[in-house]
């Protein structure tokens, strides 16, 4: 075991505990940034984040107990979860679609979750898993590329957020984070897309899916995407794929947000809600095939409910 | 090897520091007021430890908070955030905005990620550009700005009431006519009692009191006709600023 | 070794029996070393401007920084030992985002103040059984300006942690002549045109070189835009203006 580098390590999760519960030995509540002019940033004030901890041998699995994590729906705290994002890169920027509905067992917690967290105006990220991992370190991460711009009077790349992020997230590894994200932006190498997530994966990447209704969406993007899509035709593969999500997976749904990423930053495109895309479409958008997106409505009703008559 | 480690460690099977205690919160964000309410039983399993507990709590002229699951942590919990906006006054020279308060609220969940408040939390008030705001989070920090939220265990019971009250889910205007964008304080306040008297009515858990905070934008005048409500009283702390009225009412106490 | 009067300026946090920190007055003594640095309030905004000394033709003047953003709303121009500046702009510029990230808004221009103070006073301390971070106070001064909800704010810091709110204030070498000139020009419904060339006349006036848009350096912070460094054509284009 190097002894040496677990004792002076900030950032293992043997080492975050060990800081965190020696933290909650001697009072952190009062600390001298709690008082004066940083009137408590709280927790952040000493820098990096530092948690509380209960004081028992394992922690995390105490947290496994107690938390919603997937599977069991008798536990007291849940966390929200369920979910469908998605984001790809093409010739005109890149398209991020995320669904919009947050689920605790089979009770759905909210249908107007915002699941494109802004980080700042040229990074987004998406959000499946944990929400307030996702939410938290996600802010925390824009708060570091505001840093990294004053320090360096230039933004940060995307593949460096990303990589700030999965580090962070590394470094809590074991102690039951969840998180799953695209970290999609546009800098000097153009138009990018980072899949993150909370096991230490960091991938570089052209089409990412993420959550529950990950297969559903794939289907439709793989089928639709190559390199060379108009801004339109992008834009309605991101609303068609979340709908197919929406439709076949029973955690995902309500709504679709739906944001394109170009050299000048990233841009709301439009909220659609799932049902309304199902029997009219998505509106008067570009790219919109003028009806609606269910099968039995292009089939025109001529499904098994009402077969053409048998010839015999 | 391994067997000797276990040995020489203490071993503690199952550390349950929480309890679930039961009632039922709720919110609902106006154009310049929002009505933030709860009732007032506090009950482990199926015995009923208070009929008075209040998880409804004044925390400026322009901000309420709502607090529900876990009465221990919950009330620890208010205590932490009312010494955090008072650090904030000292520091600022001015009262923590509602937004403000949204976000320290998370990170003040979220710092305890790894050994959670187990409460679920509604702050209701008024934004700095006069509008009526609800943000709900879940135990760790996670949070959003909405119309209107119910939490508790008659969450589902509430919830789909106002779904439909609240957002006109699954009704269509008559011909020619449109669904208000904002509800007047008279429907939200009937709303609010109607959800709290049928949830009696059907979960055990929820009963007893019931008490409904009224936060009014400066100006607004939807605090006319107020002051002429059964059981209404104001809380308000400052002359001209955001006011504060608290709403009391009987709930069945089978 | 024994103590003489002499011996009082020597440790950072002994009074001298008059009551003084000779140490933190020599401190002040350094920024008037420095280059002479302005800064004026108008309802508009706030008008920051430094005088660059390019002591040698080989020297790249934009490579000179005296200016810096603290964020987006804020900005800071310092005279004295200015790579004592760069620790309490970090620190300002860490505070300002600590305060977003908490709190979801923009930090007051008082309280970031007042954090860059906290931290000039933090020489010669040790928190617990840790060595002092700092062995000695700043040496340098800063002019903090920004917009809050209270409008268009400028202040003052020095190394002794004291900070006050001006409408205008000259620090550095010439900051005595500075300041009376700013006393005399100053009044409340200056424009912020006025304001840019009023910084740029009273930088003139104290400078030996002659005045030109390689060796002043000109910044603002409006309502509309927040913090700007002017670049050099907009900064001619107020020179030819003057």
């Amino acid at each position: 075991m190097n002894t040496f580098a677990t004792k002076f390590s900030t950032t293992s999760a043997v080492g975050q505990l060990r800081k965190a519960q020696k933290l909650a030995a001697e009072e952190d509540e009062f600390s001298d940034a709690a008082w004066g002019s940083e009137a408590g940033f709280g927790n952040v004030a000493k820098g990096a984040p530092s948690f509380t901890v209960p004081a028992i041998p394992d922690p995390a699995a105490f947290l496994r107990l107690h938390t919603d994590d997937h599977a069991d729906p008798s536990c007291r705290i849940k966390i929200q979860h369920g979910t469908t994002t998605l984001a790809f890169r093409f010739q005109g920027g890149v398209i991020v679609a995320v669904d919009s509905r947050a689920t605790a067992g089979s009770y759905i917690a909210s249908g107007t979750v915002k699941k494109v967290i802004e980080i700042n105006p040229y990074l987004l990220g998406t959000m499946a898993g944990g929400a307030a991992d996702c939410q938290y370190w996600e802010t925390y991460l824009g708060m570091h590329c505001r840093l990294h711009e004053l320090r360096n009077r230039e933004r940060i790349s995307v593949s460096a957020a990303s990589k700030y992020l999965s580090n962070l997230v590394y470094s809590y590894k074991g102690m039951g984070l969840s998180m799953g994200t695209m970290i999609c932006g546009w800098d000097k190498t153009g138009p990018a897309v980072f899949y993150v997530d909370s096991d230490g994966t960091r991938l570089k990447g052209d089409l990412f899916s993420v959550g529950s209704g990950s297969t559903f969406a794939y289907g439709v993007l793989d089928q639709g995407y190559h390199w060379d899509l108009t801004d339109a035709e992008a834009q309605e593969l991101g609303r068609r794929s979340i709908y197919a999500a929406g439709h076949r997976d029973a955690f995902s749904g309500n709504t679709c947000n739906l944001y394109h990423v170009k050299e000048d930053g990233w841009h709301f495109i439009g909220n659609y809600d799932v049902s309304k895309m199902h029997y009219d479409g998505p509106g008067n958008v570009p790219g919109a095939p003028g009806h609606g997106y269910g099968y039995d409505i292009r089939v025109e009703g001529r499904s098994s409910a009402n077969p053409p008559e048998a010839s015999s | 090897m391994p067997d000797m480690v276990s040995i020489a460690q203490p071993i503690q099977q199952s550390f349950n520091p929480y309890t679930e205690n039961g009632g039922t919160i709720l919110a609902i964000a106006g154009a310049d007021f929002s009505v933030i309410a709860g009732d007032t039983r506090q009950s482990e399993g199926y015995n009923i430890q208070t009929r008075y507990a209040p998880k409804v709590f004044r925390l400026t002229d322009k901000a309420v908070l709502a607090v529900n699951g876990f009465a221990a942590d919950g009330n620890m919990f208010v205590k932490k955030v009312r010494q955090r906006l008072e650090w904030y006054r000292h520091a600022h020279a001015k009262d923590m905005p509602i937004r403000a308060i949204a976000r320290l609220i998370q990170t003040m969940l979220y710092a305890r990620r790894f050994f959670p408040y187990y409460v679920y939390n509604i702050l209701g008030g008024i934004e700095e550009d006069g509008t009526g705001a609800v943000y709900s989070f879940d135990p760790v920090g996670s949070y959003e700005r909405e119309a209107c939220r119910a939490a508790g265990a008659a969450q589902s019971l509430v919830q789909p009431f106002l779904d439909n009250q609240i957002y006109f889910k699954n009704q269509t205007p008559a011909p020619g006519t449109s669904f208000p964008a904002h509800l007047p304080l008279q429907t939200v306040l009937s709303l609010v009692i109607d959800s709290f008297t049928s949830a009696t009515e059907r979960h055990i858990e929820v009963g007893d009191g019931l008490e409904i905070y009224v936060v009014v934008a400066k100006g607004s005048t939807s605090a006319q006709g107020l002051q002429n409500l059964r059981g209404v009283q104001e809380l308000t702390a400052t002359d001209d600023g955001e006011r504060v009225f608290v709403v009391r009412r009987e709930l069945k106490k089978d | 070794m024994f103590l003489t009067r002499s011996e009082y300026d020597r440790g950072v946090n002994t009074f001298s029996p008059e009551g003084r920190l000779f140490q933190v007055e020599y401190a002040i003594e350094a920024i008037k070393l420095g280059s002479t640095t302005v800064g004026i309030r108008t309802p508009e905004g706030v008008v920051l401007g430094v005088e660059k000394r390019v002591q040698s033709p080989l020297l790249e003047s934009n490579s000179i920084e005296k200016i810096m953003e603290i964020d987006s709303h804020l900005g800071c121009a310092m005279s004295g030992l200015t790579a004592d500046a760069r620790t309490m702009i970090d620190h300002a510029r860490v505070t300002s985002q600590n305060h977003a990230f908490t709190y979801d808004e923009p930090i007051k221009v008082e309280s970031v103040t007042q954090a860059v103070c906290d931290l000039a006073l933090r020489f010669g301390e040790s928190v617990h059984d840790e060595e002092a971070m700092m062995s000695r106070p700043f040496g340098v001064a800063l002019l903090i300006a920004g917009i809050d909800e209270l409008g268009p704010q400028l202040y003052h810091t020095d190394p002794s942690g004291t900070f006050v709110r001006y409408d205008a204030k000259a620090i550095g070498s010439g900051s005595e002549a500075a300041q009376s000139e700013l006393q005399d020009k100053w009044h409340k419904q200056m424009t912020l045109k006025e304001a840019q060339i009023l910084t740029l006349r009273v930088l003139k006036q104290v400078m030996e070189e002659k005045l030109d848009q390689h060796n002043v350096q000109l910044a603002q912070v409006t309502q509309a835009k927040g913090f700007e460094i002017l670049d050099e054509t907009k900064l001619k284009e107020v020179i030819e203006g003057m």
